[in-house]
């Protein structure tokens, strides 16, 4: 077991563990609203970019893949996955070989159809899809073993929160209590040699952007170093 | 020109005609996916991009890197031997085997580090030494020496992996000695100077052109991968400060970063990639540093003149592994050597690195020598002439085709509680037909470098 670790690659580690998970969400959010703006809602890009504070303009269904995946706004997937990327080589070392090589392949894949103008359609949603699951398999194999593990798995989970609180808070209350109970879990075995125990996250606040400063507020106590 | 083929050659070569060559690609799909680089700087742009890979290895015979092996011991030996000694009694140069003034006018030389004797009395830890198979007598020719923070041994280490996948049919069929212990070999270097404490790499960070290395290393020798900001100093003792807020003591450092860097406090304050105060602990004999602080005098190209007087002088023996004929301006009847002979002459300046600073006699017109001869007579410490070494190519693989090329090999040394050469190294190959300089930094390639038997 790892017993020390600095807070720049900790710090990477769960933003690589973020990233990855917003990429999957975001591309799975991508995936069905597409599928209803052929031919169901045509707004329904509009409406989703909403929650990421983005103003999507799009001519077609084709057109929204495009604008989705490569607009110039803050949910653009290839600007995600340059910073999962970077993550990922500042923390190479801690990441198993498998799984560091499905990330640089991922970016690749990206920055491939966008550098050469390829064709976006639901082929590169599905191999980028497969990449992340492969990426969280080899993971999972792991055991959460590693201190390095915990500290990627965490990046996840929060991501998940994040996800819920943002969009999809009124359905997912369960959801949302039971990965608390995770990233509690978490939390207490990463802090348990510091000097001060981060208090247990609990659902509470009354407006989503609190929510969502406890929850990263968590975490700033995880890593101090 | 190629080396005589023997039964080994002639066995990969018999093996390789039965390959695939398609799958020669993978190997460049395989270090962009694990994005194997070795990055640079061009035009004030960083670049991220894998070293040219050519399959076709080297191979050596054991019997003949036995040779290598032993010549390498004793070089290293010596070399350490003279760095304690220089930097304490400095009987060398008392006993003018060395002139002081040649001594203290390395720029690599600090005498602020005089006195002091680190941990183990060992200086040289790791290091990196070029040679050459000279073709005129089948003889290794040591060229280089490098003490300081010589890189490279990750490429050998990764691609040998992948080789071995690809193309498993080499293994299975000739007796290749497996290279995967170099981590531990520096790991117990790292152990056995350790003065108490964990063991940290420090790498100046992300955007260092050797970054893969670093971290690949610290990875594989269990050592923690820190930046310098990373690290701090209490009370003259080294500290690494974990995620969770706690400070914990090293004990030794295999540091990735110039002396003129380590410490700003110490050295450059304007260095942003340091660690402030680290060489007070250092001097305290509080930590170790891998390699020695002040190495650079013993890796002058100047002071390379001397190794093989170094190793009669400190171990009474004949040098193994010979140096290439080697003329110092310093010394009055080099220089008139030089002057009549330039035309056939490499003419090195000792302050360059990476291919940088060589000037070949038989490529200069004659007003380009006299204006040399000028610049050497103005100032003869920062030259140092050699004899060209005709060294043997090596056969490449290079779009589809085979060539030769010129080719080095750096072996790796590592001292310990024994000195340990490493079975493989990284043989550099030169970007074209004819061209001397094989390093990276001139666009060279690498390939694999096979110690075997049949």
């Amino acid at each position: 077991m790892e017993k020390y670790i600095t807070g720049n690659v900790a710090t990477n580690l769960y933003w690589l563990g973020r990233y990855l998970e917003r990429t999957a969400t975001t591309l799975n959010e991508i995936s069905k609203t597409y599928d209803t703006v052929i031919d169901i809602d045509k707004d329904a890009g509009v409406k989703l970019y909403e929650k990421y504070d983005v103003v999507l303009k799009y001519t077609n269904a084709y057109d929204f893949l495009k604008e989705a995946i490569f607009g110039e706004h803050n949910a653009n997937i290839l600007n995600i996955l340059t910073n999962a990327r970077e993550n990922a080589i500042i923390c190479r070392h801690l990441l198993d070989n498998e799984a560091f090589g499905e990330i640089i392949e991922l970016h690749g894949l990206f920055l491939k159809t966008f550098n050469n103008h390829l064709e976006i359609d639901y082929k590169l949603i599905d191999h980028a899809q497969s990449l992340i699951g492969e990426i969280w398999n080899i993971h999972s194999m792991r055991h959460h073993k590693e201190l390095s593990d915990s500290f990627f798995r965490m990046g996840k989970i929060v991501e998940e929160a994040d996800y819920r609180i943002r969009f999809h808070e009124d359905d997912d209350q369960k959801i949302i209590q039971s990965i608390y109970k995770e990233i509690n879990s978490i939390c207490k075995s990463l802090t348990k040699n510091h000097d001060e125990s981060p208090e247990v996250l609990e659902v509470e606040g009354n407006t989503q952007d609190e929510r969502l400063t406890q929850l990263n507020a968590k975490i700033d106590k995880v890593i101090i170093g | 020109m190629l080396e005589k083929s023997t039964e080994l050659h002639n066995k990969f070569w018999e093996i390789f005609s039965k390959q695939d060559r398609n799958k020669i690609d993978e190997f460049k799909l395989y270090m962009d996916k694990f994005a194997i680089n070795f990055n640079l700087y061009k035009d004030g742009n960083f670049i991220e991009q894998s070293l040219p890979f050519d399959v076709i290895p080297r191979i050596i015979s054991k019997q003949e890197f036995t040779k290598i092996e032993k010549g390498l011991q004793q070089r290293v030996q010596a070399l350490n031997l003279f760095l304690e000694d220089l930097y304490t009694d400095s009987k060398i140069v008392k006993e003018g085997v060395i002139p002081q003034e040649f001594v203290e006018q390395a720029s690599g030389y600090l005498k602020e580090f005089v006195g002091f004797s680190p941990s183990k009395k060992i200086r040289a830890h790791i290091n990196g030494i070029d040679l050459v198979k000279d073709s005129s007598d089948d003889e290794w020719v040591i060229l280089e020496d490098n003490l300081r923070v010589p890189s490279g041994a990750s490429y050998p280490l990764s691609i040998r992996d992948t080789y071995r996948k690809i193309y498993p049919d080499f293994f299975e069929q000739m007796k290749i000695d497996p290279i995967k212990n170099y981590p531990s070999i520096i790991a117990n270097a790292m152990d056995y100077v350790n003065t108490g404490g964990i063991n940290v790499l420090l790498t100046p960070g992300r955007f260092n052109s050797a970054y893969y290395e670093h971290s690949y290393l610290a990875e594989k020798s269990g050592a923690l991968l820190v930046r310098p900001h990373e690290l701090t100093v209490v009370d003259k003792k080294v500290y690494f400060k974990n995620y969770n807020g706690k400070l914990i003591k090293v004990g030794s450092v295999y540091r990735r970063l110039d002396d003129e860097f380590i410490d700003p406090k110490f050295f450059n304050p304007e260095s942003v990639i340091g660690v402030p105060g680290i060489i007070e602990a250092y001097l305290a004999g509080n930590v170790a540093l891998l390699n020695a602080v002040g190495n650079g005098v013993a890796d002058d190209k100047g002071i390379y003149y001397f190794v093989p007087k170094m190793i009669k002088y400190y171990l009474g023996e004949e040098p193994i592994l010979k140096n290439a004929p080697t003329y110092l301006p310093h010394f009055k009847e080099d220089m008139e050597y030089i002057f009549n002979n330039m035309e056939k002459l490499v003419i090195k300046d000792v302050a360059e690195a990476g291919g940088y600073g060589v000037l070949f006699g038989h490529e200069m017109s004659a007003l380009q020598i006299e204006d040399l001869k000028g610049i050497i007579k103005a100032n003869p410490r920062r030259f140092i002439a050699q004899e060209l070494i005709e060294f043997y190519d090596e056969k490449c693989y290079l779009k589809k085709d085979l060539q030769d090329r010129k080719a080095d090999f750096r072996a790796y040394v590592v001292v310990g509680e024994d000195v340990k050469v490493w079975n493989c190294g990284l043989t550099r190959y030169a970007l074209e037909e004819g061209n001397y300089l094989v390093n990276s930094s001139q666009g060279g390639g690498f390939k694999d470098t096979w110690v075997m038997e049949l």
